[in-house]
């Protein structure tokens, strides 16, 4: 199958839960082309097997919308997302998360897990979050991470997961997400208000759980899941029954669906895109803003970027913790995702862009003035999305203005670093700093 | 350690081309090739550094300044920085006020434009013969003092000057007219054949006139027996 067929396929998905499942109206454009960004990073998220923060306020669909993308792209029965759905609240523990001993076997002497359905199944969803306690946080940290989900002596690894968390605004029943957690997710997204006319549509059509719902293939799920197979012939096993879902699915609804094999498919070929040379310099002008300090090295969320420093006109002033080393992947990933999904073969920048906001509005920390500086004005995002597609939208100015240059700057670079006697390309950007660093040349 | 460069090794650096870049760019190029012209002028023209306005001399100086600034289009904004790239670059081997008013006038009078204007206020040389043969419909306006022969053999055209002029202003002129806001020197008019000639200031002499007329702060001082219409004595 070639990846237009793929593609016809996830796009097949996204207009179905668009009509029939989730109403919202377009925020994004993107080349001309107008998305849901709920709904289109939820589908990305899915592709690339990310991990997403669904913000937004109660009841607007951010724990349903992620079923639905979850549901239809792994081929996976709501009604299993639902059971092994973690919510956050104060009394969760480990064994209800992750998994518990088996207590018949305990008794006879013998260790043994029993898995929950969460570590188990691709789609994870954590319901609320925030209202887990920041100590209870750390539990899930490595399973978010890198899909290794411990307890006792025993592990499972996931090969293939993506974990969808929704948090609510902060009230008194929320906790913070704490720092490692939060760099952890690849975007933050709001699932907003449709608006009261396509509300209105929502409350008409209250048989949407119903339509994803197939007995047969719960009752055999969740029997593999319980059951004391390896994790792998569970993993074999239940492809068979999802894939006898997504017949289902397309016998009932219309909708062709992706398997396994598909998935990885597609995958593959998302990973394959390359980054123009602009999507590339770009990106690294926005890294270089959020980690460069010309005092004291790189940024540091201890240190404090004093007034009079030359840099001041750049985010590395208005913020105050540095860069992780998982935002380039972020952008990377779901630049490629997007630039798959519109059917483009490079990824350029409209694509990195229309990303960039949405994978930096969690992890950017602000300087406090900067943020009474800007709350009062008009926005039609929440606050962090508003601040971080404003940021994107002055760095991508200052890289208009000097692109060639900074390239130019780059090439240099790479002549240099191969042991050509040139002089580097100075510009007035912590980027050309940056470059001189790794040259050995800064001052 | 890997290159971190190494997506960059194929790019090849392209600045980016401001507008102005350009303009500079085709300025520069209409300037050369105005110099060059000037230059050429000056190697047939001058070849002991000596020039003396005669009759036969200006008359073959024009033809060959024709004949160079055909070749090339310019507009009239490049001869007032012509002039001063004569005035103040040591790109031009060497400045002859002669030579040079004659250029400049053979290049005001194939300019496309029908109107120029010259701001020469900061020149420190003043051109001699600027308005030479200026034709039929041409109006030169100059905003400066220009040297002696202004508007010499003039054709037809007008020629302002906001400024002095000096010696044998209008002398030869066959026709057109030519207003000098501030004072003219001697030998106004010499041999000049028809047109009129306006002075706001004191003309200090006039020359050898056979016709056209000459007006002093508004009365006419040629013909001196000249009865202006509506004026009785």
């Amino acid at each position: 199958m070639t990846q237009d067929h793929y593609r016809e396929k996830i796009r097949g998905i996204h207009d179905f839960i668009k009509e029939n499942l989730y109403f919202n109206r377009p925020d994004l454009e993107i080349k001309g082309e107008k998305f849901n960004s709920a709904l289109i990073f939820s589908l990305l998220t899915g592709l690339n097997k990310g991990k997403e923060l669904i913000i937004g306020e109660p009841g607007l669909g951010k724990t349903t919308s992620a079923e639905y993308v979850g549901s239809l792209l792994y081929r996976i029965p709501i009604a299993i997302i639902w059971g092994a759905e973690v919510s956050g609240h104060p009394e969760q523990t480990e064994e209800k998360i992750i998994g518990r001993p088996d207590l018949g076997k305990l008794n006879k002497g013998t260790e043994e897990v029993v898995w929950s359905h969460f570590a188990q199944i691709p789609v994870k969803i954590v319901d609320e979050i925030n209202r887990l306690p920041e100590t209870k946080q750390s539990m899930i940290l490595d399973g978010v991470d890198r899909g290794n989900w411990e307890y006792l002596n025993e592990m499972i690894i996931n090969e293939e997961y993506c974990l969808f968390a929704t948090a609510n605004y902060q009230d008194r029943g929320t906790n913070t997400i704490i720092a490692p957690m939060i760099d952890r997710f690849d975007v933050v997204i709001e699932s907003r208000h449709p608006g009261p006319n396509i509300a209105y549509l929502v409350g008409k059509f209250n048989e949407k759980d119903r339509i994803l719902r197939n007995s047969k293939a719960e009752n055999s799920i969740h029997k593999i899941l319980k059951s004391k197979l390896s994790y792998q012939t569970k993993l074999r096993q239940m492809e068979e029954v999802c894939d006898d879902y997504g017949e289902f699915l397309k016998k009932k609804l219309g909708i062709e669906t992706v398997g396994l094999r598909d998935r990885k498919a597609i995958h593959a070929a998302i990973s394959r895109l390359e980054l123009d040379l602009d999507a590339n310099a770009f990106t690294r002008m926005l890294l270089a803003e959020l980690s460069f300090c010309y005092k004291y090295g790189q940024k540091r969320s201890i240190e404090n970027c004093e007034e009079g420093c030359h840099f001041t006109g750049y985010l590395c002033h208005d913020t105050t913790n540095c860069a992780s080393n998982r935002l380039p992947t972020s952008i990377k990933t779901y630049s490629q995702a997007l630039a798959w999904m519109i059917g483009d073969t490079v990824v350029g920048v409209e694509h990195i862009k229309a990303i960039m906001p949405y994978t930096l509005a969690h992890r950017i920390q602000w300087r406090e003035e900067y943020l009474s500086n800007k709350e009062r004005n008009k926005r039609d995002n929440p606050f962090q999305i508003y601040l971080a597609k404003d940021a994107v939208k002055s760095i991508f100015n200052r890289y208009g203005e000097q692109s060639e240059h900074l390239k130019s700057a780059l090439a240099v670079g790479y002549r240099l670093f191969k042991g050509e006697d040139l002089e580097p390309v100075d510009g007035d950007h912590p980027v050309y700093f940056e470059i001189k660093r790794d040259l050995g040349l800064e001052d | 350690m890997k290159n971190p460069f190494d997506d960059f090794r194929n790019h090849r650096t392209r600045e980016r081309e401001i507008p102005l870049d350009s303009i500079i760019q085709s300025r520069n190029k209409v300037m050369s090739q105005i110099t060059k012209g000037y230059e050429k002028l000056l190697e047939e023209e001058v070849k002991e550094l000596v020039w003396l306005v005669q009759y036969n001399t200006v008359i073959k100086a024009y033809t060959l300044a024709e004949k160079v600034v055909k070749e090339f289009e310019y507009k009239a904004e490049d001869i007032e920085e012509f002039c001063y790239e004569l005035d103040t670059t040591d790109k031009i081997p060497y400045l002859i006020t002669g030579p040079a008013g004659i250029y400049i006038s053979a290049l005001c009078n194939y300019a496309q434009e029908e109107e120029i204007t010259l701001k020469l206020n900061d020149l420190k040389t003043q051109i001699n013969l600027l308005g030479y043969r200026l034709p039929v419909g041409k109006k030169v306006s100059v905003e400066g003092n220009l040297g002696d022969f202004t508007g010499i053999g003039m054709e037809g055209g007008e020629l302002g000057v906001e400024g002095n002029a000096k010696n044998y202003t209008g002398a030869g002129m066959k026709s057109g007219r030519i207003r000098v806001t501030k004072n003219i020197g001697l030998h106004t008019g010499e041999w000049m054949m028809g047109g009129e000639i306006f002075v706001g200031g004191r003309v200090r002499g006039l020359g050898k006139i056979v016709d056209g007329k000459v007006y002093e702060d508004e009365k006419v001082i040629y013909p001196r027996n000249y009865r202006q219409s509506n004026v009785y004595y």
